[in-house]
This record gives structure tokens, C-alpha cells and sequence, in this order.
């Protein structure tokens, strides 16, 4: 028993001197953890989701969901965008619609004119949206529909007092009311549904419009939600489309985490040593290993991308070129991200273990394996300054929206500015540096 | 033809090389002969132009060597100390590698690559990877490596470490093959009798200062003694250090003693007195004085402490 006690003893001690090795044990669940956690504390409700909105309607109605959208946390309204004259305009229809294709925004509410009347049995709006990422879609319309709900009763609930008052007359009116309040305290114990049913609301049924209604339900009656998919409705296959990137570039990022590591191992063994004894450069051998890592991370993602396309179809040559500089862009990032842990590590176990790290926080944060957005606002922020984020962005504009180029200039830049930054920062550390 | 002139070489608390200078002749095989630590292999770095000296010039056939100067690099073939190789690729693999990087084409290299194979007797396993190597053929492949631009000078930093005896043997001969065809080697170790069987001219450094240089002969010659008395450890000499001690001065060594004699000594004296103790003669042997024994007189440290 002691010998093995001894033997555990040493495995310890070895382990702790493997700093990397703790590291990974401990550090990364520790930050991926904190990460999905702070995804579903907070009862899961996501903050300031951006929405674009139009309110053209003078109703009571319309004018409380504004209110509602504008006060809650979940949403950020935008109800302006800013013209080819670089003044701000506010929306109309078609000014909505491009600022949803354009990807500024997933989704659009637009309260028209005539969404609810006097006459109306139904409250009318429309919904835009470009389902780029599914989660984010689903959730955006469950808060809308959770939120436009909430505000709905109480003004259906005065609108039809108002009808009755027309109807009955004063008097009647007013007992009316009573039942009403009566009613009203009752809906604070009960579930609303029921009591709406109780009042027999549920006449409403004059529906003409492509809505997501459900025979039956009350609420899709009251609710009529036009909505129009603006993106990717002739995407063969959205789910493998949109998740397509992040997974590629997560991918591309731990081969060249792993490659330019690789300097380590050269220089431990001396072979710089003789390849600088040869007629050849610092220099040269620093372009030397950028170019390979970038050349086989094109490689790399061509090949994903390509596979993409046997097993699911993924749409690859629509936008071939476009894709292929985005590949380039994202090679050359994540190639300088590789360098960069070579230049700043002192061993092959630490950019290894280093570069695990923050190839997972990365992409945990940059929206590899889920959208950004559900993320708290301020671990967003961090999120624009991850190469996942650029990268997974620019491969659905490219991919899902089929951007051309000068609409994915923004990403290729983002992409390109990070790769020449971090290279400047390597280049400096490698100068004054023990490895080359 | 090699220059070294005044060269400073320091690490952030380290002097590592301390103002040398040295002359080192084409067609000479130079002993660079220092223990571990000494500086041996910064000199080797700079005379690669691998890193800049603080101070001071290195120059060959007048020309200077520095990082920035890579054409020159083509007169020299270094042999570093750390093997360097790839070890999952094959010993052609590797060759064929390093043998691009001198701009060789493509034929040529393939005829000089098989050339070296067989000059380090590797031709036989010239498909196998490095890896399955034993560290003797690792350390010949390791030399062939350097040779494929056929450079005038060779730089060779411990080429015989972690060998065996074969191995090292090898190499020495294909090392004295070299120079007699005209090549200059610059060796260096931190083994004495290497320094002694291999060089004409050595020098001795230490904490990175040349302490000496020289051929060897003369070098002994500053040595207040003409030869040593080995005497092989066994039941019987290991009892008589005492009467050893009459004669001079005794360095133990690991299997056998070392005496340096004082001036007077007369060998038929000493003899004389081992028979009547029963040593035998085999057990006995008259050298030169040792490289060993000289660094001791010139450091008063022991080569190998
Ligand atoms: N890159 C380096 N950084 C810091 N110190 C170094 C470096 N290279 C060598 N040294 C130090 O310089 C001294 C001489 O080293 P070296 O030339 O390798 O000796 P040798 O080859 O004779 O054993 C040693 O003390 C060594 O630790
Ligand atoms: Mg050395």
C-alpha cells in the first residue's frame, strides 16, 4: 500500500509540474462553465435583442406594445436607420425589409396602420425575419409573442367595453363594466385563457392571412402575425448551412494551434539551428511557416466545406468566390493566432495546452456552437474580438444571406485587421525571442 | 583562413564567450576542448553566423560572418550538438531536405545524398525513420546531414555524445578522411583523449576565455613533466598508493591512476621498485602527459569534476 501511495505521490507531483495539463483539467471547464451558466441563469432570458420596428398604427393597442417593447430588457428597439446620406431616417416597409436582408438585424415587427381598428376582432402584425441562426429565431419569437400577449387582454378587455357601451348605452354599459372587473379580479386567479373562453371571446375568426394559426387556440385568433422569412428561404439546407462554419473554424483553429507549434519541436531538436546554418533566413522561415499554415487551413476548410456539401447539401458553389476569400481570411486569422501562442509560449505543452483553451472559450464565446446573442451583453463585447465571431459571421453572410463581396468586406477586414495586428505583435515578441 | 577577433558573447547574466581570439588554418583539424558550459557551443553559433557577437569579428578568407550574411554559409557545414533531424522521416527523407535548402538540383542531390548514406554506412537503412535509429547512427546521420553542400569548413559541436564506441570510432574516421582531403574541422568536446587523438592544434576554454592554444606537443612541453605513469587499478596497485605517491604526484581516475612524476624520476628507479612490490609490468604504462593532466595544471580543476 505505501509503494503505492509513493506511486500516486509522484504521478501528483508530476501532474502539478505539467502546467498545462492542470490547466486543462481545471481552468477550461471552469471558463466553459461559467460561459453556459451564464447563458441560462437569469431564467434563460436573453438581453437586447436587436429589433428592428415600425409602429404606423394610432391604436391603443399598438401604442402599449411599444411601450412594452421599449421598456422590457429582452429587446432593443430600432426604429431608425441611417440613409446612403448618412442621416437617420425612420423605417418604412421596404427600408425595414433591406435592413433584415442586409443582416443588421434578425428580425423586423411592424405594426401597420390598420393592425387593429374598431371594427377589428384581431390584433394584425407583421413579422420580418432572416432565421440565420435557429435557436435565436425561435426565442426572439416566443419573447415577442410572451410579450405582445401580455399587453393584449386589458386592451381587448376596454375595446369591447367601449363596443358594448355603443351598443347597450350608458347604463348597460356600466354594468357591463362591473362584470367586467369582476371578471378582471377572477383573471388574476385563473388562467386567462379559460376567462377569455368564459367571456366567449372566442368569436374571433376571421383570418386571411399565411399566419401560423392554430385552429382552436384562442390566442393565434386574437394575434394574426404575418410573417415573411426575408433570408435563406431557398437555402437547401439551413440547419448544416448555418452551423457549418463555426465547427469548421473551430476545427481550423486547433490544426494550426497544433502546427505552428511545431516551431517548438524544430527548435528543440536543433533543426533551426541547421536550417539557419543553411542559406536561409529568420525571415524566410517565419513566411515559410505562415504561408504552410495558411495554405492548409484553406486546405482544411475547403475540404469541410466540401464534405458539407456531399453529406448535407450545403449550397457551396453559389457563392464560390466569395467563399473562398472568406477561407483565406479566415486561414490567415487563425494562422496568426497560431504563431502568436508560438511566440509567447515557451513550450510546445504550453501553446498546446494555452491554444486548447482558448480555441474552446473562443468558440464557446464567438458563436461556434451557439449564437452570440444569448450570451450576457458584456461577454458580447469580447465575443467581436474573437477570430470565431468574424469568421462564423462572414461564412453566413456568405453562405445563408450569399452576400457578395462588398457586403462581406466588413468581415474579410475584421479578419485580415486581426491577422495583421497579431502578426505585428508575434513578429515583435519573436525578435526578441529564444525560439528562432 | 577562419579569424576570430576579439569576440564577446553575452546572455542576459551569462558571459558566455569573454573576449577570444583565435587563428585557425585551412586543412587544420582544430580542437576546441572546454568542459560543459565552457562556451563551445556559442562559438560554434556565431561561426555559423546563427547568432551576432556583442564584439569583436569573425572572418572567413576575409570575409565576415554574421546573421545577416547567408551566402557565406555555403563554405560551412555545422554539426550540432542536439541532434537534428526529423525523427518520423526517413534518413533520405531528411537529407533530401536539408539538401534543398543549398539550392542542389534535383539529380545531384540524389547521387550526393546516396554518397553520404554510404560514407556513414546508413545506405542500408536509408528508408528506416530516424526514429528506429540507434543514437550512433543518429549522430552519423547527424554529420552526413551537414555535408551535402560539401563545405570547406566543418564545424563539428560533440559529435560523439551519447555513442558507442563503434559509432565514435566511425566517426573519427571519416572526420581524418575529410580533412586529409583537404577539409577544415573545427571539433570540439569535453572529452580530453578525443582532443588528443583526433587534433594537431587545440585550444582549451574555459568560462568562456581561451586559456590556452596551441599543438599539442608544445602545449606538454609547458607541463614540468615529459610523460605520465598509468597504472591499472587492481587488488594489488589499489593497496600501494602510498608508495606511489613517492614518485609524484597520483590522479585517481576511474579504473586506473595517474601519476605525474616529479622532475627527478628516474624510470629504471621506478621500475625497479614495482617488481620488488610485485606489480607486474602489464599493469603499467608510460604516456605523454594528458590533456587532463593539463588543464589541471592550467586551471587547477580537474577536466571532468
Ligand atoms: N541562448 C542562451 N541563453 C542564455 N544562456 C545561454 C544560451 N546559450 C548558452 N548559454 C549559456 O552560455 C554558457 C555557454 O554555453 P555553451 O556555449 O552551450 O557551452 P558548451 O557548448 O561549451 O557546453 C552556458 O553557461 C550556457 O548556459
Ligand atoms: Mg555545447
Amino acid at each position: 500500500m505505501k509503494t503505492i501511495l509513493k506511486l500516486i505521490k509522484k504521478d501528483y507531483i508530476l501532474f502539478w509540474h505539467d502546467k498545462p495539463a492542470v490547466g486543462l483539467t481545471f481552468l477550461v471547464p471552469i471558463v466553459l462553465i461559467y460561459i453556459f451558466g451564464s447563458i441560462f441563469s437569469g431564467g434563460g432570458s436573453p438581453q437586447g435583442i436587436r429589433l428592428a420596428f415600425i409602429n404606423s398604427s394610432n391604436a391603443t393597442v399598438a401604442k402599449k406594445i411599444e411601450t412594452a417593447l421599449d421598456t422590457s430588457s429582452t429587446f432593443q428597439l430600432i426604429k431608425t436607420y441611417t440613409n446612403d446620406q448618412g442621416k437617420k431616417v425612420t423605417f418604412d416597409t421596404n427600408s425595414v425589409k433591406d435592413f433584415i436582408r442586409r443582416g443588421n438585424a434578425s428580425a423586423a415587427l411592424v405594426i401597420p396602420a390598420d393592425a387593429f381598428t374598431d371594427t377589428s376582432t384581431s390584433l394584425r402584425l407583421k413579422f420580418y425575419y432572416d432565421p440565420k441562426n435557429n435557436i435565436e429565431m425561435q426565442m426572439i419569437q416566443g419573447l415577442l409573442t410572451q410579450t405582445i400577449m401580455t399587453e393584449i387582454p386589458s386592451v381587448f378587455i376596454s375595446s369591447m367595453q367601449r363596443k358594448a357601451e355603443g351598443y347597450l348605452g350608458m347604463e348597460k354599459g356600466s354594468n357591463f363594466n362591473k362584470q367586467i372587473a369582476s371578471v378582471i379580479s377572477k383573471y388574476y386567479k385563473v388562467d386567462t385563457a379559460e376567462i377569455l373562453h368564459g367571456m366567449q371571446f372566442a368569436y374571433t375568426d376571421s383570418v386571411d392571412s399565411d399566419t401560423s394559426r392554430k385552429a382552436g387556440n384562442f390566442f393565434s385568433n386574437i394575434l394574426q402575425m404575418d410573417k415573411k422569412q426575408l433570408v435563406g428561404a431557398n437555402v437547401t439546407s439551413p440547419d448544416a448551412t448555418r452551423s457549418v462554419g463555426g465547427w469548421a473554424v473551430m476545427f481550423l483553429l486547433f490544426t494550426l494551434t497544433g502546427t505552428s507549434t511545431s516551431l517548438f519541436d524544430e527548435s528543440k531538436s536543433g533543426v533551426i539551428l541547421r536550417i539557419l546554418s543553411s542559406p536561409i533566413s529568420r525571415v524566410q522561415i517565419l513566411w515559410s511557416k505562415y504561408l504552410y499554415n495558411i495554405s492548409l487551413g484553406c486546405i482544411q476548410l475547403f475540404v469541410l466545406f466540401f464534405l458539407g456539401y456531399l453529406l448535407f447539401n450545403i449550397n457551396i458553389f453559389s457563392n464560390f468566390l466569395n467563399l473562398v476569400l472568406m477561407i483565406i481570411a479566415a486561414s490567415a486569422a487563425s494562422t496568426a493566432f497560431g504563431m502568436l501562442l508560438a511566440a509567447f509560449c515557451k513550450t510546445a505543452a504550453q501553446a498546446n495546452g494555452l491554444g486548447t483553451f482558448l480555441v474552446l472559450t473562443m468558440s464557446a464565446v464567438g458563436g461556434a456552437w451557439f449564437p452570440t446573442f444569448i450570451l450576457p451583453p458584456f461577454i458580447q463585447v469580447i465575443s467581436k474580438l474573437t477570430i470565431v465571431y468574424w469568421a462564423v459571421e462572414g461564412f453566413l453572410k456568405v453562405l445563408w444571406n450569399g452576400y457578395g463581396f462588398i457586403d462581406i468586406l466588413p468581415y474579410l477586414g475584421a479578419l485580415i485587421g486581426i491577422a495583421a495586428v497579431v502578426n505585428l505583435v508575434s513578429l515583435w515578441k519573436f525578435k526578441r525571442g529564444t525560439i528562432l | 583562413m577562419i579569424s576570430i577577433k576579439n569576440i564577446t558573447k553575452k546572455f542576459t547574466n551569462i558571459t558566455a564567450l569573454d573576449n577570444i581570439s583565435l587563428e585557425i588554418n585551412e586543412k587544420e583539424l582544430f580542437g576546441l576542448l572546454g568542459p560543459n558550459g565552457a562556451g563551445k557551443s556559442t562559438l560554434m553559433n556565431l561561426l555559423v553566423g546563427y547568432i551576432n557577437a556583442d564584439e569583436g569579428e569573425i572572418l572567413i578568407d576575409g570575409e565576415k560572418i554574421s546573421i545577416e550574411n547567408l551566402d557565406i554559409r555555403r563554405k560551412i557545414g555545422l554539426v550540432p550538438q542536439t541532434l537534428a533531424l526529423y525523427d518520423d522521416l526517413s534518413a533520405q527523407d531528411n537529407l533530401e531536405i536539408f539538401g534543398s535548402f543549398f539550392n542542389i538540383k534535383k539529380n545531384t542531390l540524389k547521387n550526393v545524398v546516396a554518397d553520404k548514406l554510404n560514407m556513414v554506412q546508413l545506405y542500408d537503412r536509408k528508408k528506416d525513420k530516424v526514429k528506429t535509429f540507434s543514437g550512433g547512427m543518429k549522430r552519423r546521420l547527424n554529420l552526413a546531414a551537414s555535408l551535402l553542400h560539401d563545405p570547406q569548413i566543418i564545424l563539428c559541436d560533440e559529435p560523439t555524445v551519447g555513442v558507442d564506441p563503434q559509432s565514435r570510432n566511425a566517426i573519427f574516421e571519416y572526420l581524418i578522411k575529410l580533412n586529409e582531403q583537404g577539409k577544415t574541422i573545427i571539433y570540439t568536446t569535453h572529452y580530453m583523449e578525443e582532443a588528443e587523438r583526433l587534433c594537431s592544434r587545440i585550444a582549451i576554454i574555459d568560462f568562456g576565455k581561451i586559456i590556452t592554444t596551441g599543438v599539442l606537443e608544445t602545449l606538454l612541453g609547458e607541463l614540468h613533466y615529459s610523460q605520465t605513469i598509468l597504472i591499472n587499478k587492481n587488488h594489488l596497485t589499489e593497496k600501494k598508493t602510498g608508495l606511489f605517491q613517492t614518485f609524484g604526484e597520483i590522479i585517481n581516475e576511474q579504473d586506473k591512476y595517474e601519476l605525474k612524476p616529479t622532475n627527478k624520476l628516474k624510470l629504471s628507479d621506478f621500475f625497479a621498485s614495482m617488481e620488488e612490490n610485485g606489480i607486474n609490468y602489464e599493469s603499467i604504462e608510460i604516456k605523454k602527459p594528458s590533456l587532463e593532466a593539463l588543464f589541471l595544471h592550467l586551471t587547477g580543476r580537474r577536466l571532468r569534476d
